[in-house]
């Protein structure tokens, strides 16, 4: 949602075509490195985050000074917007309310280049600058964000990964980050996805769309991942998921079957595993009819009815900025543990011509109020 | 040397006829001293204008001086130009025991004056104004392109650092071949 109102408005600011910034030199002139250090530094301290990187990048001896500051963690993240263009996010916790984004654009070259604009999006303002790419935006990116991270001391919190060199660059530069999501196509090959598994650790967010592997390439070893999403996840096995500690699993294109289902479900109930389960949505395509499907997902286990529903929370955190909406609906299975915590379940499926079943079973932990 | 009195009101205040009945203190009348610029003009400002800078005022708490002492004896700053002076002056007069706001729209807005003045105050530690001052400089390149920070703020590029670098080094080494020479002209 937040790269489409970025890209509806970097479009804008295209077409508005923009007034050109004054060419008129500067009259007044300001020796600011003849300033006594401590004074400069405070001088330096009034810049915004995107005046701190310009100045920074000015020199050697600029970026050394700007590295003297103690500044306040940035939260830096690559992003890929709709329109396939890339931003470089970036925050800081002590102002949550304003955005600064680093928009790269090699395709409509104006005299322009870089300048600066402000949008207001409700009580957040966004600041942009956008500068202009000769040759290939990624490794603009890579330079950039290296930069920043060193400046102001942080690490990448996010990227989105559109490209094989962007892997073997997060691997190198920073090989574990809280959220990662690889577009479709990146990964070509078992080889690549293992490696990118073994090598990159993402603690917070994992996201894989659809790899083209071979298609008896699996894995039995969890992600480490607090919550993953993937697509064509086919290469997931029980084990993976049975010895992770996950919170939420969302995997679509799954080849797990009802009766790996049943161990999932009877496995929680157990306590032993998937402790920190919070949400598993699961969607599979079956050859057997719904009722045989959920007669074997369900099979020896003790589901109960006396557990209040309207309690059962209708989000799911999916990290400190977002949370992900729940479907409505009337049948719910509950299972409890003896910790007191339920685990709802809940789904559709839809019916094809060639009687094949589309399934979607959403499983939902949840405490209920004493 | 010339004297001007700087938004200071020096009337003393009235002695009473009657003393008041009521246990109110008596007003103690505001002492002043005096401070010069390079162009030696001495400027007369009360002791609370000067409170904001923390230099002149561990200078009063240390030397002790009476009024008369202070007159004869004006702080000399010879190595603040004396329009800058005056700016400092009359930005602690308006200041003079009054919190100072987030914005300061008194600050003198001549920006070719502004290295100069933050020097000074800087020298005299009048911290929030060098606070004001910080951010005015900030502000001269908001919105401004690389390359115009680069200007206006004077910042050399790496190969012009280098190269003084370079020169520096030289100039050093030839110094110090010189000082050689010469001691070794005495030795002999």
């Amino acid at each position: 949602m937040l790269l489409e109102k970025i890209s509806a408005c970097w479009d804008y600011f295209i077409k508005a075509k923009l007034p050109e910034k004054s060419k008129s030199s500067p009259k007044c002139r300001f020796p600011l490195l003849q300033l006594p250090r401590v004074v400069l530094l405070e001088c330096i301290e009034n810049l915004d985050v995107l005046e701190i990187i310009q100045f920074s990048l000015l020199s050697k001896r600029a970026k050394s000074i700007a590295k003297l500051i103690r500044w306040s963690p940035l939260n830096i993240r690559l992003l890929h917007a709709v329109d396939g263009s890339f931003l470089i996010c970036l925050r800081l916790s002590t102002d949550p309310g304003v955005i600064w984004f680093i928009a790269y654009s090699n395709q409509k070259k104006s005299s322009g280049y870089p300048y600066f604009q402000s949008s207001l999006f409700g009580p957040k303002v966004n600041h942009f600058l956008f500068q202009w790419c000769d040759g290939s935006v990624i490794e603009d990116i890579k330079q950039m964000v290296g930069h920043i991270c060193e400046v102001f001391c942080s690490s990448i919190n996010g990227i989105d990964i559109v490209e094989q060199s962007l892997i073997e660059w997060i691997i190198k530069f920073q090989p574990t980050i809280p959220h990662v999501w690889i577009m479709k196509g990146v990964i070509t090959s078992s080889e690549s996805l293992d490696h990118t598994l073994k090598n990159l650790k993402v603690t917070e967010h994992l996201g894989l769309q659809s790899t083209a592997i071979d298609e008896r390439f699996e894995i039995t070893n969890p992600i480490s991942s607090r919550f993953i999403t993937i697509d064509g996840s086919n290469w997931i096995t029980l084990p993976s998921i049975l010895n992770g500690n996950n919170s939420v699993i969302v995997l679509n294109d799954s080849m797990l079957t009802p009766m790996d289902i049943n161990t999932i479900l009877k496995e929680w109930q157990k306590g032993s595993k998937l402790q920190n389960l919070e949400y598993m949505r699961i969607y599979t395509t079956t050859l057997l009819d719904a009722e045989s499907y959920i007669t074997e997902a369900f099979k020896d286990l003790n589901f109960t009815d006396d557990v209040g529903n309207d309690e059962r929370p209708t989000t799911v955190e999916r990290d400190d900025e977002r949370t992900q909406t729940l479907p409505e609906t009337d049948m719910v299975f509950n299972l409890i543990r003896s910790d007191g915590m339920i685990l709802s379940i809940f789904g559709h499926y839809d019916v094809f011509e060639d009687e094949k079943i589309d399934m979607l079973l959403h499983l939902q932990v949840w405490r209920p109020q004493v | 040397m010339s004297s001007t009195e700087q938004g200071t009101s020096s009337a003393a205040p009235a002695e009473p006829t009657t003393a008041p009945e009521s246990a109110a203190a008596p007003e103690v009348p505001e002492s002043f001293y005096y401070v010069h610029g390079k162009d030696k003009v001495v400027h007369k400002v009360s002791a609370g204008a000067l409170q904001h800078s923390a230099l002149i005022h561990g200078m009063i708490s240390n030397l002790g001086y009476t009024e008369e002492q202070a007159k004869a004896n004006p702080f000399p700053f010879e190595n603040i130009d004396g329009d800058i002076l005056q700016m400092v002056v009359d930005w602690c007069n308006q200041h003079k025991g009054k919190p100072t706001p987030p914005e300061d729209t008194n600050l003198p807005k001549q920006k070719e004056k502004l290295f100069d003045l933050v020097l000074a105050v800087n020298y005299l530690e009048i911290k929030e104004l060098l606070t004001y001052c910080c951010k005015q400089v900030a502000m001269m390149v908001k919105g401004k392109s690389p390359e115009e920070i680069r200007e206006i703020w004077m910042i050399p590029t790496d190969a012009e650092d280098e190269a003084a670098e370079k020169e520096a080094k030289k100039r050093a080494g030839k110094e110090a071949a010189g000082e050689t020479a010469a001691a070794a002209g005495d030795a002999k």
